[in-house]
């Protein structure tokens, strides 16, 4: 048994599921953008699904999460139902950010997940400090913040780690290395190894891992979630990956060498954990051929609702803008 | 003996003293406010009084102060925070334009947080702890800006912001720290924001203004009813954001004419705000053009003589004054 955390079939398969409905769910957000029903623009993690699978799944009902650019499944994990997704990439009235602020930048404080704001490394911080809080109210919170290789380049990177190092607060600094950041590759973006380097010059214990395995990922989470509960302080967690599509369906990524996204197919962290499930008899082709054909019928049915959903009504621009009382 | 009197300052720490006393919720960070009591002993024996769990340092990070005190504040946290001068919290405003300003209409969380920025010149702080920002923080939507002049005002307007469930951007003037003092009643309540006042009645002219400002224009008022008896209404704006606009007309409809004077620089500055509200609400009641006595467009000067003739002050607002009243 490889497996720290029991792997049992359902559990597999549930793993599985939000992964597949992350993928799925992109899949289609795709279309609609090329067929003008999205404005702005659409932001996938397809490749990197395994992260915030990985996450939420070892987390507990009091921890808070700041996903970035490419967590679906941090969104999925923490209870977001496509339907959600599809209405906020819609800017449907009826979606969480109420068109308010559209595609990736929607979260659910109920559900302990924040809304990320585009200035990467800014909710570093916030989560920072909402963890301290709760650790305040004698809650037994543990954060996970989410930020890209290129988003460790700023400011707020630094200055977040430090100060929840300062404070003992307990927060999983999960850097999703995807190898660039838009077109920009990690050579340009620091000088040292392995990012998990940096986690000594701030006297706090980094890990590095696969960030396609969602198993050997989980189990790392879990490990670490373990150890920072009870005696708080932050860790950085660096999860290698590769983003499998451009930083926004507008872009081709034609910068990023064939042969590495050639590498990085065969590692899909979909087509990692079938393979797994498969080989250790958890499941067989046909059950998963249903699990990806429920998926796809649930993520077909949420987008043709979210698509009768209405847009904003105007007359709501000034709402909200100030919390009454 | 006459009754003690307070200063701003102390004022402003009796409202932070009032605030952790009552509620549990709330709590103070910045750098140097923990034993130190702050650059400015704003919170003088605070963390001796409630520990150092609820009034504590920082690191040098004024990002993560802000982005930490928003995170506290979406969990049922009251954080009144400090950036140790004004100057400095542009090293994250982003903290503030993007991510409190934007929190509640994006996302329908209250942030109920407290941004204290000590502001303003005429103590040789030079370029970089000198400045007057306000204009920037009130074009941000979703921020809602205070500046007192009185202590008053100060300690009930803190309170007052503190228990507001928006950001506040609190803005104290270094330069009254310590020269004004009022006494001060025992039983007071905080105070909601967003109502100016007439610190002196008149009918000849207004002089809209705020934070120290306001000291020097009642100066200047002083001086032109000795000189001549003229009577100059001074309007103290309190709150920036929301403004009180209802007060402003009223001012302009009892005098007729208005001086516009603030210590920050004048292109785009809030003064340009006050005269557009001033033009597009009370054209018809105006019998001469809206006079603004700003600071000019340049870096705040660090040397006395350089910093004088930058900064406005009683002289140049009665030399304005003169101007419009004899229109």
């Amino acid at each position: 048994m490889k497996h720290g955390v029991q792997l049992t079939k359902d559990s597999a398969l549930a793993l599985l599921r939000t992964m597949l409905l992350a993928r799925r769910i992109e899949e289609r957000l795709i279309r609609l953008y090329h067929q003008g029903s999205i404005f702005g623009g659409v932001y996938c993690g397809c490749g990197q699904e395994a992260i915030g699978t990985a996450t939420t799944a070892v987390a507990g009902p009091n921890d808070l999460f700041a996903p970035c650019i490419r967590d679906m499944t941090v969104h999925l994990g923490r209870g977001a139902q496509p339907l959600d997704i599809f209405r906020q990439f819609l800017g449907r009235a009826t979606g969480p950010m109420r068109g308010r602020d559209g595609n990736i930048h929607y979260g659910n404080l109920q559900r302990g997940v924040y809304a990320m704001i585009s200035h990467l490394g800014a909710m570093l911080p916030v989560v920072t400090g909402g963890v301290m809080a709760r650790r305040r109210q004698g809650r037994d919170t543990i954060g996970f913040a989410f930020i890209g290789d290129g988003g460790t380049s700023t400011g707020d990177f630094h200055e977040a780690v430090n100060f929840a190092a300062v404070f003992d607060a307990p927060v999983i600094f999960v850097v999703e290395n995807n190898q660039f950041a838009y077109s920009t590759p990690i050579t340009h973006q620091f000088r040292c190894q392995h990012l998990v380097e940096r986690a000594a010059g701030y006297g706090i214990q980094g890990v590095a891992a696969d960030g396609n395995d969602v198993l050997a990922l989980r189990d790392i989470v879990a490990g670490l979630v373990a150890d920072i509960r009870p005696r708080p302080r932050p860790v950085l967690l660096v999860c290698e990956t590769l983003r499998m599509r451009g930083h926004g369906e507008h872009d081709d990524a034609s910068y990023v060498p064939a042969a590495l996204r050639a590498a990085w197919e065969q590692r899909c962290p979909l087509l990692l954990l079938r393979q797994e499930l498969i080989a250790d008899g958890l499941a067989t082709e046909a059950e998963l051929e249903a699990l990806d054909a429920a998926v796809q019928a649930e993520v077909s049915a949420a987008c043709e609702q979210a698509l009768g959903d209405p847009p904003p009504n105007p007359a709501t621009l000034m709402e909200g803008i100030y919390a009454a009382g | 003996m006459p009754p003690a009197e307070t200063t701003y300052l102390e004022a402003l720490r009796q409202a932070l003293q009032r605030l952790l006393r009552e509620r549990p919720e709330a709590l103070l960070f910045g750098q140097d406010i923990g034993a130190f009591g702050g650059a400015f002993k704003v919170t003088a024996g605070l963390q001796q009084e409630f520990g150092a769990a609820r009034v504590f340092d920082t690191p040098i990070s004024e990002s993560a102060i802000l982005g930490a005190a928003l995170g506290m504040a979406t969990m049922g946290l009251r954080p009144v925070v400090e950036m140790q001068f004004v100057d400095f919290a542009m090293t994250a405003v982003h903290q503030l334009l993007n991510n409190a300003g934007t929190l509640h209409y994006r996302t329908g969380s209250a942030a109920p947080l407290v941004v204290r920025m000590p502001c303003g010149g005429g103590f040789a702080g030079g370029p970089f702890h000198s400045e007057e920002l306000e204009a920037l923080f009130c074009h941000m939507p979703g921020l809602k800006v205070v500046y007192p002049a009185f202590p008053a005002d100060a300690r009930a307007l803190l309170l007052g912001a503190a228990l507001d469930p928006n950001p506040v951007i609190f803005l104290e003037n270094k330069y009254l720290y310590r020269h004004v003092k009022e006494w001060l009643p025992a039983l007071w309540s905080p105070a909601p924001l967003g109502a100016a006042r007439v610190c002196r009645p008149g009918r000849d002219a207004v002089i809209l203004t705020y934070g120290a400002m306001v000291h020097e224009a009642l100066r200047a008022a002083e001086r032109i009813h000795s000189e001549d008896g003229g009577e100059v209404m001074v309007l103290d704006l309190r709150t920036l954001k929301p403004l009180d606009t209802d007060a402003i007309c009223a001012a302009v409809a009892a005098t007729n004419r208005v001086l516009i004077v603030h210590e920050g620089w004048r292109t785009g500055g809030f003064g340009a705000e006050l005269a557009a509200v001033v033009a597009e609400r009370t054209f018809h009641l105006l019998d001469a053009p809206v006079r603004r006595l700003t600071a000019p467009d340049c870096p705040v000067p660090f040397a006395p003589e350089l910093e004088k003739a930058y900064r406005p002050n009683a002289d140049k607002i009665h030399e304005a004054l003169v101007e419009v009243l004899e229109y």
